[in-house]
């Protein structure tokens, strides 16, 4: 039983890790297929996500007239931390500066999921909602403060877990983004200053919604062709892109995941078959008793259901256990190992059951093939 | 029931490119019911052989077996296991009981394969137990009892089911004097009061000389009848 547990631990623990790294690249995926992101021509030292330079109003203007364009979301997405690479990452702390009240632009993520407190709301200034390892690894609460650069932000929300991106994003009213680039960029701050900028001018990008029926794709194209000065990410190239670079964790996801199966399985079908080989004599008294093979084979079968639920059931508590353990320690850095969704806890369930009862039925058909008299002998 | 053996030979395989091993030859063999047949010889002579050929626990090969006028030795494997849980009962000198059941289940595990309701099988059980003196041992392990309570469990479980047929290969080889005399006088009397058949492996030669027929073995052949 222990012998069971602890493979099973071994699955459940390592297949919740790639969970957990799988979530996160669908999340990513999903994400970059919901929306088309735009950002002003050149380098934005400033922006993060899009890595463009400024986007105009004019040219948010120009985009919205784009056949086929819904809605054109001027955001700023800035990093937390300033001593980090502003470019591209799924893993930094962004600040994220949105319209508040208005639905997201993107289709697959129009409002994200609330754990606890309550959403940006239209006019609010001053206030964030955190993604919850943003919140866990600061340790904020709803009710505390968050201070960045010199401005602080009461935290009115905390989002539930995506698994992706928005985990570590603090986001906040576009205006108080705007004021958070402009004290951080003496550069940016000059040039608004001499009146060559507005306000609604400084976007570090824009997500662009589609009308029903448009493909994306496409639409990205157009905009890139009709508005000059824009650098327009075409979403299925960006999943594509990003699909290729995460193709380590990809692979690392499969090879962790065919580890656990190994393990986990052969453990199992271990344990199980040499229970049943154990017993070679006892079976060979229920034979000399009468026992027809199929009356060893529904016993068997029926102990090894037994031993595998069980063992599979305190293999999910340790590895459950376990995977709590460690990350209430990562969490503290905002990093969370483990993600026991339900489909790998039900994969685990029927596997083990499975592969039990299929060790299970091989060792009792060995051993049925064997005359009484030979198990008998075998088993003394 | 009658028992009739022809022509019982039975050839074990060489290991390890040693040559094939002859166990039994040739053998007659004829029990009436009601009869205790001592089967007598020198180890290695083939007596345990022909006790599990006899109760169908390996395949015979060569020669047939009757009980009646039944051919079981060449039924089929479902057709066997249906005779050796209803005909037949087997004492054996280990005992043979499982570590994992008190004795009270050891002795119903017989009921069990043959379709009887456990509560009918459950009340001959501890009467048998009773009969026995293991009644207050119904609770136990096997590693909880003495050999003698095992043997007279193991006993219990051979005739839960009244078998016409009841092979008991050395069933007092592990046993003192007390507790051998037990066996063997339940045995005679499984004989005597149901008219069941007996065949008894035994080297005991006041086992041997109380039963009513006696067969030789050396090497694997009738010595003598």
């Amino acid at each position: 039983m222990l012998g069971i547990a602890v493979g099973m631990a071994g699955l459940v623990a390592l297949g919740a890790m790639a969970e957990r790294i799988g979530r996160f690249i669908e999340g990513g995926d999903r994400f970059v297929l919901g929306q088309i992101s735009v950002a002003g021509e050149g380098m934005g030292m400033g922006a993060g996500f899009t890595a463009g330079g400024l986007l105009t109003a004019a040219r948010m203007a120009e985009i919205a007239r784009v056949p086929g364009v819904a809605v054109v979301q001027p955001q700023v997405m800035l990093p937390i931390n300033t001593s980090t690479s502003s470019f591209l990452t799924l893993t930094q702390e962004l600040l994220m500066g949105v319209d508040p009240g208005a639905p997201l632009a993107n289709r697959n993520y129009r409002t994200l999921p609330l754990r606890v407190g309550r959403n940006l709301a239209a006019g609010n200034r001053g206030v964030t909602v955190l993604g919850t390892d943003f919140a866990a690894s600061h340790k904020l609460d709803v009710g505390s403060t968050l201070t960045v650069g010199a401005l602080e932000f009461k935290v009115v929300g905390i989002l539930d877990k995506t698994l992706t991106a928005p985990d570590r994003f603090a986001m906040v009213a576009l205006e108080d983004a705007r004021d958070v680039w402009l004290r951080r960029d003496p550069l940016l701050f000059r040039v608004f200053g001499s009146g060559g900028l507005t306000r609604a001018d400084l976007n570090s990008g824009a997500a662009v919604g589609w009308q029903d029926g448009v493909d994306p794709d496409a639409l990205a194209r157009r905009i890139q062709d009709t508005v000059k000065g824009v650098n327009v990410t075409i979403p299925g190239e960006l999943s594509q892109l990003l699909r290729a670079s995460t193709a380590f964790f990809s692979a690392l996801l499969v090879g962790v995941g065919t580890l656990a199966l190994v393990i986990g399985g052969l453990s199992l079908a271990n344990t199980v078959t040499a229970a049943v080989f154990e017993r070679i004599r006892d079976f060979g008294v229920k034979r000399a008793l009468g026992a027809t093979d199929l009356h060893l084979l529904r016993e068997v079968l029926g102990e090894a259901l037994a031993v595998s639920v069980w063992g599979v059931t305190i293999g999910l508590a340790m590895a459950v256990v376990i995977g709590f353990a460690v990350d209430s320690r990562t969490l503290r850095e905002g990093q969370q190992l483990f993600y026991f969704s339900p489909r790998l806890i039900g994969f685990t369930v029927v596997f083990a059951v499975l592969l039990g009862g299929l060790a299970a039925a091989y060792a009792t058909l060995r051993i049925t093939r064997l005359s009484p008299a030979e198990a008998i002998r075998r088993g003394s | 029931m009658r028992v009739r053996a022809r022509g019982l030979g039975k050839v074990y395989p060489g290991v390890d490119g040693a040559p094939p091993v002859r166990v039994l030859d040739d053998i007659n063999l004829d029990a009436d019911p009601g009869q205790v047949l001592a089967v007598v010889g020198q180890s290695g002579s083939g007596k345990s052989t022909l006790l599990n050929l006899l109760g169908l626990l390996e395949p015979v090969g060569a020669g047939e077996i009757r009980f009646d006028e039944a051919r079981v030795s060449h039924l089929g494997r479902r057709a066997q296991c249906r005779v050796r849980g209803t005909q037949i009962g087997y004492v054996f000198q280990t005992f043979l009981l499982l570590a994992s059941l008190t004795a009270l289940d050891n002795v119903l595990l017989a009921a069990r394969y043959v379709g009887r309701e456990r509560r009918e099988a459950e009340r001959d059980a501890l009467a048998l137990m009773e009969r026995l003196g293991v009644l207050h041992r119904r609770g136990h392990y096997p590693a909880q009892l003495s050999g003698g309570e095992q043997q007279r469990v193991a006993y219990c479980r051979a005739v839960l089911n009244r078998p016409p047929l009841l092979l008991a290969d050395e069933p007092t080889g592990n046993l003192d004097d007390m507790h051998a005399r037990v066996i063997l006088d339940e045995l005679r009397a499984q004989a005597r009061e149901r008219g069941a058949t007996v065949i008894l492996v035994t080297h005991r030669l006041d086992a041997a000389a109380t039963a009513d027929a006696c067969l030789r073995l050396a090497a694997g052949r009738l010595a003598s009848d």
